[in-house]
């Protein structure tokens, strides 16, 4: 091997990497002692290859991810689906940064329809001591309980960064977001007296869950916003 | 297979995790959790680095997790847990990237040395490599999150449906344009 004969692109890839083999990897660094170019190079290629392999600084946001997966998981026992059918809810699912203030809304509407279905429904028959315990199909109330505390605790500190940002924020573009979130508060009110007459009612806990998770949502939409 | 270049939380399943298996293929979300806990760090970083956008990498992470606690009864620790996660988030992510209209195989077709696009954000010196890495084609980075995780060309190929020698190459690439953007 000679100066002029510089290495190849695969070469000076796998030397970086570390992955030439013998003894192909020899011949290689006796060209390199001989060859600045192919050495500055490949010294240039290392430290990308070093610096991708450093885990990133970045803490993971996946705790405050959990909420939400369990809440799905516990949607996805109330309603089977069949198989195959979570691809094509997930293509329907509105990404977070298109939804709007519009959908809060219309989410609540029909949490106060559900809770009017669910007070008739209560009304022509006491749920039984069973209930008390068990969700419908077979979803513990626990999980559900859980899931409201977990939402409300995250409503509670996005709340507190929101009322830091207020004042850079600016009254016209609050106002919305202001409007919306009395929205879900009135049904989170709403709910929450339903359940104080029926505590053992497992599909109004199951709506206040929600409540709260839309709420959350929008925290985390204006924030990211933001 | 395991990945190699970072301490991944997946690399070490131990009897907590295997406790917590069984338990949650019996229908236990307690033991779901810690699982979740235990491995979603890794499979956020997985898919963030293969999307290259947080809020597209959090929705799928939703995704994974949905979609492995469905799958979970038919996990036969055959493979660790960790391995069975990253196959399980690569493929939805692959599956994402095609179905959102977006080209799974869109690749750096030139020297990246001589493309406009690579000039034009070589003036950002300042970025960090995850930042760097969400710039590269969607392709691209893919191959390369992959690879960074421990996959072999073959394999990426096998999972991405393109040739061997083709990931292998779109790795190089990504690594030269990744020089530029890394050491402008």
């Amino acid at each position: 091997m000679t100066d002029f004969i510089h290495l190849t692109e695969e070469d000076r890839q796998t030397l970086a990497d570390g992955t030439m083999p013998e003894p192909r990897a020899r011949e290689a660094e006796a060209h390199l002692r001989e060859c600045g170019a192919c050495t500055a190079d490949v010294d240039a290629l290392r430290r990308v290859v070093s610096r991708l392999q450093r885990p990133s600084v970045d803490a993971s946001p996946a705790d405050e991810m959990w909420p939400d997966v369990r809440l799905r998981i516990e949607q996805a026992k109330l309603v089977p689906l069949h198989p195959g059918s979570r691809v094509r809810e997930r293509a329907k699912r509105t990404p977070i940064w298109i939804a709007s203030g519009l959908a809060a809304a219309m989410i609540v509407i029909g949490l106060l329809a559900s809770l009017n279905s669910v007070h008739r429904k209560a009304a022509e028959s006491a749920p039984s001591a069973d209930a008390a315990d068990v969700a419908d199909a077979g979803v513990p109330l626990t999980a559900v309980n859980d899931s409201v505390r977990s939402y409300e605790a995250e409503a509670r500190i996005l709340l507190d960064r929101l009322e830091l940002e207020r004042a850079t924020i600016g009254p016209t573009a609050m106002a919305p977001l202001d409007r919306d979130l009395a929205v879900i508060d009135r049904a989170i009110a709403e709910l929450q007296a339903a359940i104080a007459s029926d505590p053992n009612n497992p599909a109004l806990r199951r709506l206040l869950a929600a409540s709260y998770r839309q709420k959350v949502d929008l925290l985390r939409r204006a924030r990211n916003a933001g | 297979m395991l990945p190699t270049s970072e301490a991944s939380p997946l690399t070490t399943d131990n009897g907590a995790i295997d406790d917590a298996v069984r338990r949650a293929q019996q229908g236990d979300i307690a033991a779901f959790e810690t699982i979740y806990h235990a491995s979603a760090p890794a499979v956020y970083r997985l898919c963030r680095r293969m999307v290259g956008d947080d809020c597209e990498a959090r929705e799928l992470v939703q995704d994974v997790f949905v979609r492995a606690w469905e799958k979970l009864p038919t996990f036969r620790n055959q493979s660790a847990l960790g391995t069975w996660l990253h196959r399980l988030a690569a493929n939805l992510v692959i599956q994402h990237l095609r179905s959102a209209g977006r080209r799974a195989t869109r690749f750096i077709e030139v020297d990246p040395d001589m493309s406009a696009p690579t000039r034009a954000v070589a003036i950002d010196s300042r970025l960090d490599a995850d930042a760097a890495i969400a710039r590269l084609p969607d392709g691209a980075r893919s191959v390369l999150a992959l690879h960074l995780e421990g996959y072999s060309h073959d394999e990426i190929a096998q999972m991405m449906g393109i040739a061997a020698g083709t990931a292998r190459t779109q790795l190089f690439r990504a690594r030269r344009a990744l020089m530029h953007l890394l050491e402008a």
